[in-house]
C-alpha cells in the first residue's frame, strides 16, 4: 500500500530486562504502527513495547546493515 | 569472479558467518533466501482461510476462539515473513494481490478443504508440526540473523497450535464411536499429504543451495523422518492406524505404502492400490493446484479493494 512505512519493533518483558529489537510492521502511519506491532507480536506478555520509524534510527559504527541506507539518503523503507 | 564470491560466502558460512542484512548477500543467497521465505509465507497465508472456514465447524464459542487465535498467529507469521523479504526489494503487495492463485507457493496440502472440526484439529497436529520441523530447522541453523530473531515467536505459537490439535486429536480418540472413526478418516488422507510436503526423497533432490548457504540444517529425508518420530507414536498411542511403522533393524521409519502415490482430492482419497507415480506426476498435481486454491487466494484478498476506495 502505498504510504506504507517500517517501523522497528522494541520489547521488554518485564522490569529489570533489556529492551530488545523483536521485529518490524508496515503501516501507514505512528498510531496503526502500534496497533499493528501490537497484535502482531502478541507472542509474550510484553511489560513494555515501542515502535521506531526506521528513518529515525541512525547508525553509528557501520553504514552497511539496515539502518545504513538512512546515512546513505535511500529513505526509509527501501 | 561471482562464482568465487558465492565459494567465499560459502565459506565464511560454513565457519559459523550469519549475514544482517540484505546488502551482506550475494546474488545466489538471495535467490536462495527469496524462494524460501517466499514459501514460509505464502503457506503461512494459506493456513489462514483454510482454518477460518473451518473454523465455522468449532463446536463451543471457546474453541472457536482458540482457533481463531491460531489464525490471527498464521497471519501474523506470514506478515512477518513477506516484511524480510521487503528488506530484499521484494514487493509484499506484489506477492499478496499480485499474483495468480496457483503461483502461490505453499504445499498442495493447503488447497484442500478443511471440512470438519476433527480435519482442523488434525491439521493442527499433522500441518503445523511439519512447519515446526521445518521453522524449527531454519530457526537453529539458519545463516540469516533477522530471519533466526523472527523464527523465536512463530516456533512459540507453532507449538501452541500443535498442542491445541494433539490434546483435541486425543479427546476424539477417546470418544470412540463415530468420532473417533471421523478421526481416522482424517489421518487416512492427512498423514500421506504431510509425508508429500517434505518434498523429493534425497537421493533425487536436486541441488538447491539452501543447505549449502546454511538456510536449513536438515534434508528433506531427515525432516520427513523427524515428523514420523513425533507423529507416528503419537497416533499409535492414541489407538490410530498409519501407513508407516518404525524399522528397528534399519532404525528409520518406513512407509507401508507406495511413495509417491495419486491422490483423488474429491474422494480426500489416496490411491494406494495403483502403486508408486514418478515425481514429475506429483509436480504436475502440485502444479495443477488443489479444489480450493482459488477460494482461498480470493478469501484473502477480498474486500482490500473496497476498502482502499473508500479512503482514498
Amino acid at each position: 500500500m502505498t504510504g506504507e512505512g517500517v517501523y522497528e519493533v522494541f520489547a521488554r518483558k518485564k522490569r529489570g530486562e533489556p529492551l530488545r529489537h523483536i521485529g518490524y510492521v508496515d503501516a501507514p502511519g505512528d498510531e496503526l504502527a502500534r496497533v499493528y506491532a501490537w497484535k502482531t507480536y502478541d507472542e509474550e506478555k510484553w511489560f513494555e513495547m515501542c515502535v521506531v520509524p526506521r528513518g529515525a534510527v541512525i547508525p553509528v559504527n557501520r553504514d552497511d546493515g539496515p539502518w545504513g541506507r538512512n546515512r546513505r539518503g535511500e529513505g526509509d523503507d527501501g | 569472479m561471482s562464482q568465487r564470491a558465492e565459494e567465499q560466502l560459502k565459506e565464511r558460512i560454513r565457519k559459523g558467518h550469519i549475514l544482517e542484512s540484505p546488502e551482506e548477500m550475494t546474488p545466489g543467497y538471495r535467490r536462495a533466501i527469496i524462494i524460501q521465505l517466499t514459501v514460509q509465507a505464502d503457506t503461512e497465508l494459506m493456513s489462514a482461510p483454510a482454518y477460518w472456514l473451518a473454523a465455522r465447524h468449532a463446536p463451543s464459542t471457546n474453541t472457536q476462539v482458540s482457533a481463531h487465535a491460531i489464525i490471527q498467529d498464521e497471519l501474523a507469521h506470514a506478515n512477518i515473513a513477506y516484511r524480510l523479504l521487503e528488506d530484499m526489494g521484494v514487493s509484499k503487495e506484489k506477492l499478496v494481490y499480485g499474483r495468480e492463485p496457483h503461483e502461490f507457493k505453499h504445499p498442495y496440502g493447503f488447497d484442500q478443504p478443511l471440512d470438519n472440526w476433527a480435519e482442523l484439529v488434525v491439521a493442527n497436529g499433522f500441518f503445523d508440526r511439519a512447519g515446526i520441523c521445518l521453522l524449527g530447522d531454519v530457526h537453529r541453523n539458519t545463516s540469516y540473523g533477522p530471519l533466526k530473531r523472527a523464527l523465536v515467536k512463530v516456533d512459540m505459537e507453532e507449538t501452541f497450535h500443535l498442542r491445541h490439535g494433539e490434546v483435541w486429536m486425543r479427546r476424539l480418540a477417546r470418544a470412540g464411536g463415530a468420532a473417533t472413526e471421523l478421526l481416522q478418516r482424517c489421518v487416512d488422507w492427512m498423514f500421506p499429504m504431510t509425508i508429500e510436503w517434505f518434498g523429493l526423497p534425497d537421493d533425487l533432490k536436486r541441488h538447491s543451495g539452501q543447505l549449502d548457504y546454511r538456510l536449513k540444517g536438515l534434508t528433506n529425508d531427515e525432516l520427513r523422518q523427524l515428523w514420523m518420530s513425533s507423529t507416528v507414536p503419537l497416533c499409535e498411542g492414541l489407538g490410530l492406524k498409519v501407513p508407516a511403522h518404525y524399522d528397528e533393524a534399519a532404525e528409520e521409519y518406513v512407509l507401508d505404502y507406495p511413495f509417491p502415490c495419486e491422490y483423488d482430492p474429491e474422494a480426500k482419497h489416496w490411491l494406494f492400490g495403483d502403486g508408486e507415480i514418478t515425481w514429475d506426476a506429483v509436480f504436475t498435481r502440485w502444479k495443477g493446484r488443489g479444489p480450493m486454491n482459488e477460494r482461498y487466494v480470493e478469501s484473502v484478498r477480498r474486500s482490500r479493494g473496497t476498502v482502499s476506495s473508500w479512503l482514498n
